[in-house]
């Protein structure tokens, strides 16, 4: 319908959300989105060098850009009122989303997984990310590695890890996202390593791919697990509670898309009466798997181990404790890559994975408080690592380590909608900083300790400007969305109470301000240092240059994006069932979290804490921003410098040594798990390997058989009356035998 | 009437000589000769018990044999020469590989 038409009966917002296409035709066509990332990655990939560097950047650039396009219209789609979604596991149609099956994968017996795509409210924000960031992020790559002859081979990369990162966003089953899950972990393997002479480099991939195969084990293992667990409830519901024509609807769903996908799911969980009802015959959380391999524990323990495994998972991806350690080591890799897969898209696929699955999530108070308290560990613990290091990179490292932990903490209190708009606020504002950590680099002769920058601030101004708006948003100063990002996160969790773990919620919070706090200190020190002050006297190059614009543009659209992100922070959404004002991303997000809040009311894990008012939360919030952010602009700006032969008393000489060594934990790792299994290996080597397989069984078979021919070498003679006679002798044994059988 | 002991130890001694003669001989035509007289040591066995016995099954064994022997005589007498050609000798103890 035409705009002009449209406008004579309903008012221009409304006119705005009808969608130019109709979601069916964009449901058919999602595959697109996912085809031209990966088509672009095949032809710069392997035509690259053919087609030279200019045509392979507009190549990979246009097909993220259109990727981009058709993203904006599926969004467009979702959004209109009249979407709705005819599932096959229940009979009531979903509003506000579109998906679409391709067909099956594969199938084997009854489980079977279907390639199906959707999009609903949740990952079209992040699609809209994925591109949106991933576009600028390729512009900006044009110009940075402008010098580099691995072009083709880098936007090959990089387009791929776009393709990837937008099947896991918008696959509708856990089998599909772990396609993407794998394939952004191999693209980030591959990009670390991309300078692979460096062997340190080569190094840093390898081992991002192994911490990240321990977290991939656990979530397997979480996938098979539930894939049974799915098929012990099919096996055991019946028609209990009057739902027998939905249950049946269910089944069919199964059978026809397989047990694993998430809609499947969601709607599995919501035949799960609450433990209290004592519905007779009913399968409950308390109920005993009767058959099967699940034999003898209940639904919610294996519910519990499947939620602790795809925490194990989003550990190991998202660079939680304890699996963190490969982030850090991945600055190694080009820095608009750490922007884009370690800052802005790839760490936060545990955090879209937890929220995707929240309708489980919020099923097991032991889960979310195991996944609070980690992320809220993670938080704290890599901000104040972020302290001691002088590494550019490393610090925004540590400090995107510390986000994400904002998030799991978020995400662990179901305040899923706060996790994502921090996520999707991190991903502006962390990309931004990473991609003005990549300008200072590039005009500074690849300079990266900050201790050698300093006075940056008139020599690259673009620089400057869109990293001092990023770093304000990340500290979390009033008028940007990191702080209302971050705020919405503490507040949900403050204002949340876990059922049997009331000082979860509390803990959280508390480590949470200290977190921010310390995020503050080490955000202002890093730009300080960098910026403002005088030029080291050990700087590389005598002034900087600013970079060209295609590394400016992305730099100032992604801070302009980092201070209009405050928009969907702000509370200006009245509720249509009344109640306080929801911010425009809560009340956005609720289409995808009305299920895990229902299951919550009905299974009582969550309950209304502490009532606090959002006024005193952002003021509490801000007054911690500005202590932190002050100290640390004093300290390093009117303090140290002054002082220039200040004596640093020993115990923070120390106690500094240790932070900027992360508390020796890759040093602990080495010795107590790296070390025992090249130990192992060496014992498997010697022993197994080359002693048993390879010396008794390979050469000791050759052995037997050289010898054996030896020995029989001599009867071979070719002398044919020597077998005459060999015969001769036979016939007369022969006869021998036969006379003395005959004397018997 | 030559009881039957006798044609069964002439043809024991026969096939003895024959044995002896393949084991120790080195020309391959005497040899080869001696393998006749061993067939020839079978075939008296076979009449001698067919006679003893009254029924023809023997003589047929030794027709088969009779034909056989032709056939090898045939056979193994155009090896000799091949092998004669070839490499000029028919000592047995130097013919001891296939190829030459």
């Amino acid at each position: 319908m035409l705009l002009s038409e449209c406008l004579q009966h309903a008012s221009l917002i409304d006119c705005l959300r009808q969608s130019p296409v109709d979601s069916e035709s964009i449901a058919q066509m999602l595959w697109a989105i996912i085809a031209l990332p990966l088509a672009g990655a095949f032809v710069s990939g392997v035509f690259g060098r053919m087609l030279g560097r200019a045509n392979t950047n507009l190549i990979a650039c246009a097909a993220v850009a259109g990727s981009f396009v058709l993203s904006l219209l599926a969004f467009w789609a979702v959004n209109d009122p009249r979407t709705a979604l005819l599932s096959s596991f229940s009979q009531d149609p979903v509003r506000y989303a579109v998906a679409h099956d391709f067909g099956t994968w594969f199938a084997a017996g009854t489980f079977r997984v279907h390639f199906g795509l959707m999009v609903d409210h949740l990952s079209g924000v992040m699609i809209l990310v994925v591109t949106g960031v991933g576009f600028l992020i390729h512009v900006y790559s044009t110009s940075y590695m402008g010098h580099d002859e691995g072009y083709g081979r880098y936007f090959a990369y990089l387009n791929l890890f776009i393709a990837m990162m937008l099947t896991l966003v918008l696959a509708d089953s856990l089998p599909l996202l772990f396609v993407g899950w794998e394939g952004v972990g191999l693209c980030s393997y591959l990009l670390i390593g991309f300078w692979y002479e460096d062997a340190a480099k080569a190094w840093a991939g390898r081992k991002a791919f192994v911490v990240n195969r321990i977290g991939d084990f656990g979530f397997l293992i979480g996938m098979f697990l539930l894939a049974l667990w799915v098929a012990a409830f099919q096996a055991q519901t019946n028609n209990a509670g009057g739902q027998g024509r939905a249950l049946e609807q269910w089944r069919i769903g199964i059978s026809q898309q397989g047990p694993l996908t998430f809609r499947g799911l969601e709607e599995a969980v919501r035949r799960i009466p609450p433990a209290a009802a004592q519905l007779r015959d009913a399968v409950s959380l308390d109920t005993s798997v009767v058959s099967g391999p699940l034999k003898g524990t209940t639904f919610g323990q294996v519910l519990l181990a499947v939620l602790l495994l795809f925490m194990l998972g989003a550990a190991g991806k998202s660079a939680q404790l304890p699996l963190y350690v490969w982030l850090p080591d991945a600055m190694a890799g080009p820095t608009p890559v750490s922007a884009l897969i370690h800052a802005a898209t790839m760490v936060t696929a545990g955090v879209y994975l937890f929220s995707r699955v929240g309708f489980l999530l919020v099923l097991e108070p032991t889960a979310m408080a195991v996944v609070a308290l980690i992320g809220a560990a993670t938080a704290l613990y890599s901000a104040v690592i972020a302290f001691g290091q002088d590494d550019i990179k490393k610090v925004l490292a540590y400090s995107t380590i510390s986000q994400l932990g904002f998030m799991f903490m978020g995400v662990g209190l179901a305040v899923f909608w706060a996790a994502i708009l921090h996520l999707v606020t991190h991903a502006f504002f962390k990309a931004c900083l990473f991609l003005g950590a990549g300008s200072v680099m590039h005009g500074n002769a690849e300079e990266t300790n900050i201790k050698r920058l300093g006075g940056l601030r008139r020599q690259m101004p673009w620089t400057w400007a869109t990293f001092a708006i990023a770093t304000l948003a990340i500290t979390g100063i009033v008028p940007l969305s990191g702080f209302f990002s971050k705020d919405a996160i503490l507040h949900g969790v403050h204002g949340t109470d876990l059922q049997g773990y009331p000082w979860v919620s509390n803990t959280a919070w508390l480590i949470g301000l200290c977190a921010a706090f310390c995020t503050a200190f080490y955000m202002v020190r890093l730009y300080v240092l960098v910026f403002e002050g005088d030029r080291s006297p050990e700087a590389r190059t005598a002034k900087a240059h600013e970079s060209d614009w295609p590394m400016r543009l992305p730099m100032v659209v992604l801070a302009a994006l980092s201070v209009l992100g405050v928009v969907y922070g702000i509370p200006l959404i009245a509720p249509a069932s009344g109640g306080p004002a929801q911010t425009v991303m809560e009340n956005y997000l609720s289409t995808v979290s009305a299920v895990p809040q229902q299951l919550a009311r009905i299974h009582h894990t969550l309950r209304q804490g502490h009532e606090s008012s959002l006024l005193v939360a952002w003021a509490q919030a801000w007054a911690i921003a500005l202590a932190g952010g002050g100290l640390a602009g004093f300290l390093y700006l009117r303090y140290f410098p002054s002082r220039p032969k200040l004596q640093v008393p020993a115990f923070a000489r120390a106690l500094e040594r240790w932070v900027r060594h992360g508390f020796y934990v890759d040093q602990l790792y080495y010795f107590a798990i790296v070390k025992p299994t090249e130990f192992l290996s060496y014992v498997l080597y010697k022993v197994v390997d080359s002693f048993i397989i390879d010396t008794l069984i390979v050469r000791g078979v050759a052995w037997i058989t050289a010898r054996s021919g030896a020995a029989l070498r001599y009867l071979q003679t070719g002398n044919a009356q020597s077998y005459a006679a060999v015969m001769a002798l036979a016939l007369l044994c022969a006869a021998g035998y036969a006379v003395i059988q005959v004397l018997k | 009437m030559v009881p039957i002991n006798n044609y069964l130890f002439l043809a024991a001694l026969l096939f003895c000589v024959g044995m002896f003669g393949v084991m120790v001989r080195r020309n391959a035509l005497v040899v080869f000769m001696c393998v006749e007289l061993m067939l020839n040591a079978a075939n008296l066995t076979f009449l001698a018990f067919a006679r003893q016995r009254g029924d023809s099954v023997g003589h047929v064994s030794a027709f088969f044999v009779i034909a056989v022997a032709a056939a090898e005589a045939a056979i193994g007498l155009a090896i000799m020469i091949a092998v004669f050609r070839s490499r000029g000798t028919l000592n047995i103890e130097e013919i001891k590989t296939m190829k030459h």
